[in-house]
């Protein structure tokens, strides 16, 4: 396992202060981190090394905990602690705010674009999960406010390909929304986790879920259709999710992120121990009971809790981490011979 | 409130207010800001706090004594007050208004002398009237005769209908509206105008935009706090009695009307008293039903009790325009007519994004006169409230509710676990709809009071005993430090 998870590079993107996330843009070409100096910088190659692009710095009044690009590319939306988010649009290296969305009561946990580009979901310490459409003229409206979770929601994920959309809670569990008529319905919640779930990740197919607890594990989540031919039971006409692998034993601490290569199908996990781990299915892997192996295990990847990875969508085995150190790593893996 | 899956455990507050259930245990929460008097006793300040094993606290004095200390109680009007509690707090202790309280005075009413009795009052809403018809399949009359019958029974004296304490609230709204439409010149906070009888509404429009919003919502009473005036003022003066000895209860489709009956607003300081003292839910009256042991459909008809002189009424009566009072459609058709001289004989809604949020256009040779809107339900009003904020709102006068569908689906009406939820609302409807509507101007009864209660129209006692304030609730910055 030596070696399969090489440092390309380190940028002290949020210094004296704490990195929370990043969010590479559709194209691969650029990188946006968010921090506890309420700034968001993104961060673009110029040779070999990274460079500072961009800092939006008059957005928030608070911690922007999360950051993340809409399909098109042109757009970003920013997360903050003062409870708003932001959207700012991309004008070449110019990144203006034209839109802040208000209505959380506090903290702002998450944001994520649908695949559609339509719709965007937010998450709060106010327990609930926001569903907005933006139409013509960049005009956000709200669709559904959801109160399926039972404490602070920290994390939202939409499917890859269909309007499915996920989250994780401080309240141990993991909820899926569709629409339904004129509104937004929790169609199915994930029991399992000990303790908070903290983050998510769909699989390239959109088949399976990944979330990572405070409970140390990471679990793996597939979805069975209505009639499915394994004789999972089905309420009605929504699917039924059922955890088919626990990876336990791996973590010594609360895992903070997952994130699922869309390219190589290798699962990267941030976890509070300062470490960085890469799992792999193994080929011959039933797909009902699926084993993963570690792949890489790199102790020390951060001075402090990893809060963040992020697989380069273009570039396979590109992977970015930050920390609680205001530091952004740049990784280069590589899958191990004969793992 | 009908938001999310209905497997799911929702709270019994409006999705406005997003409360946790008060019928379950729960402890203080972290967040609660309410500083608790605690009373000195003279003696030496050294005491040792010693925890008993059924969890009760006492104080040691140093000669041994002990005292046991009264646990700090939040109460209704305190979280009334805080601006995170209520919204986003994990647990606080508050003491219900219930049908056991109910059970307490009149309990105390047999045994008490009858100098210290209370004349017990109850006023029934529409809504929770039709949700018991639902479900007892009983018509509206029958239901209405019938629990006139069981209140009495268990030893009510009075049983009233707010429909008619509604014919107030519609007609202030649109004395309101127009005075502001005419006065748009003068003021440009005048419009829109936003209604007011939704206490889930007032609540999350006084903590979360306060100053802004405010200047923008009727002053209107809502009809239970107008029927609160009307019995603890009016018909306290026709029984010869001061405020303090009626008890009035009343029986709403939804857990925040208690919020509402407990603002201070509505407290009388003069005689210590409150506009309305108790308010149940239609639950609570089901339950209060059960623990009773009587059938309602098996009881005896009673003739119903009316506020204004006369012959009783043969009846219930209602208004047009929906389950959540009609709202907008009387205070279109008045400005209509008030301010065009345009008779509008049926208003014609059109949805919008979804059916909680529908429109309604007076036009004339292209010209729009007059942009109303109904918008329920809590998604409905940050994009309303959004609108506002950013000037881009194009009505004159908006009916909002917290409740997605209105107070027919409110938290607190009666559910059927054997039934589809959408059946049942419904069938709500279908018996809500079936009761004869009548026009505020024309109900009898109201002119005279206006009259004679009132001394006029707009006279200082119409706007004192029908109109009402808001308070905008500053946001306690909590200090506590960075969340996760």
């Amino acid at each position: 396992m030596k070696d399969s998870l090489v440092l390309l590079g380190r940028v002290p993107a949020h210094p004296d202060s704490r990195c929370w996330f990043l969010a590479w843009n559709p194209a691969g070409t650029l990188l946006a981190s968010c921090g506890g100096d309420r700034r968001i910088r993104i961060w673009g190659t110029e040779g070999d090394s990274w460079i500072c692009k961009s800092v939006l710095s008059e957005g928030h009044q608070r911690t922007v905990r999360k950051v993340a690009w809409s399909p098109c590319g042109n757009y970003l939306a920013s997360a903050s602690f003062d409870a708003t988010t932001c959207i700012w649009k991309k004008n070449q290296d110019d990144f203006e705010c034209v839109t802040t969305l208000e209505g959380h009561e506090n903290e702002v946990k998450s944001v994520a674009w649908a695949p559609s580009g339509n719709l965007l979901a937010t998450c709060s310490r106010d327990k609930s999960v926001w569903v907005w459409e933006v139409d013509e003229e960049d005009e956000y409206e709200c669709v559904s406010v959801l109160n399926s979770h039972t404490q602070d929601v920290k994390h939202v994920v939409w499917h890859p390909s269909q309007e499915l959309l996920a989250s994780a809670s401080y309240d141990d569990t993991v909820k899926l929304y569709r629409e339904e008529e004129d509104d937004w319905v929790c169609c199915a919640t994930l029991e399992g986790h000990e303790s908070t779930v903290w983050s998510l990740a769909f699989d390239p197919s959109g088949q399976r879920l990944a979330s990572c607890s405070d409970d140390r594990t990471v679990r793996i989540w597939r979805q069975y259709l209505p009639g499915n031919e394994q004789g999972v039971a089905c309420s009605g006409s929504d699917p039924s999710w059922k955890c088919i692998c626990t990876l336990s034993g791996f973590h010594s601490r609360t895992i903070y992120d997952v994130a699922w290569c869309q390219l190589t199908g290798a699962l990267a996990t941030a976890c509070g121990d300062d470490a960085i781990r890469v799992f792999q299915e193994d080929p011959n892997s039933d797909p009902q009971q699926p084993t993963f192996s570690l792949t890489a295990h790199l102790h020390q990847a951060h001075s402090q809790d990893v809060n963040c990875v992020a697989w380069n969508p273009k570039e396979p085995g590109l992977l970015a981490s930050c920390s609680d150190d205001g530091e952004v790593a740049f990784w280069k893996y590589q899958r191990p011979e004969g793992l | 409130p009908r938001g999310g899956s209905a497997a799911v455990m929702a709270s019994p507050f409006s999705g406005a207010l997003q409360l946790t259930d008060l019928d379950d245990f729960i402890g203080p929460s972290q967040e609660c800001i309410k500083p608790v008097k605690v009373e000195k006793r003279p003696g030496s300040g050294v005491a040792k706090i010693r925890i008993e094993d059924d969890g009760s606290y006492f104080q040691v004095n140093q000669d041994g004594g002990t005292r046991r200390l009264e646990k700090a109680k939040v109460s209704l009007n305190d979280c009334l007050a805080c601006s995170g509690c209520i919204t986003s707090a994990e647990t606080v202790l508050i003491t219900q208004q219930s049908h056991e309280e109910l059970k307490k005075v009149l309990d105390a009413n047999k045994m008490a002398a009858p100098s210290q009795q209370r004349l017990v009052v109850v006023s029934v809403s529409p809504q929770s009237r039709a949700s018991l018809a639902a479900r007892f399949q009983m018509n509206p009359t029958d239901t209405a005769r019938k629990l006139t019958s069981f209140f009495k029974k268990i030893g009510v004296h009075f049983v009233f209908d707010t429909a008619f304490s509604r014919h107030f609230s519609l007609l202030e709204s649109q004395r309101e509206f127009v005075r502001r439409f005419r006065g748009q010149a003068d003021c440009r906070q005048a419009l829109p105008l936003l209604a007011s009888a939704c206490p889930g509404w007032i609540c999350y429009a006084e903590k979360t935009h306060g100053s802004f919003i405010l200047p923008h919502i009727s002053t209107a009473r809502s009809p239970q706090q107008v029927m609160g005036s009307l019995v603890k003022d009016f018909f306290a003066q026709q029984q010869r009695l001061t405020p303090d000895k009626i008890y009035h209860v009343t029986v709403m489709p939804c857990y925040d009307k208690k919020l509402e009956a407990s603002r201070p607003d509505f407290f009388n300081q003069e005689h210590q008293t409150r506009d309305v003292d108790c308010v149940l839910t239609t639950g609570e009256v089901f339950r209060l039903l059960e623990e009773e042991d009587v059938s309602l459909p098996d009881l005896e008809p009673a003739p119903l009790d009316s506020l204004c002189s006369g012959a009783s009424a043969e009846e219930p009566t209602s208004h047009r325009g929906g389950g959540s009072g009609g709202y907008l459609e009387h205070v279109f058709r008045h400005a209509a007519r008030e301010l065009f001289g345009i008779h509008v004989a049926e208003v014609t809604y059109k949805p919008l994004r979804n059916k909680d949020f529908q429109e309604v256009t007076l036009e004339k040779e292209g010209q729009v006169l007059l942009h109303f809107a109904m918008a329920y339900g809590f998604r409905n009003i940050q994009n309303l409230v959004q609108r506002l904020k950013r000037g881009r709102c194009p009505y004159h006068y908006v009916e909002v509710m917290a409740c997605p569908s209105g107070c027919l689906n409110g938290g607190g009406q009666l559910q059927a676990p054997d039934r589809p939820s959408r059946e049942l609302l419904q069938h709500v409807e279908r018996l809500y709809g079936m009761v004869r509507a009548e026009a505020p101007e024309d109900a009898p009864g109201v002119q005279e009071l206006y009259t004679h209660w009132l001394q006029g129209t707009d006279s200082e006692c119409a706007g004192r005993l029908l109109h009402t304030q808001y308070h905008a609730v500053e946001k306690a910055s909590t200090g506590l430090g960075i969340r996760w």
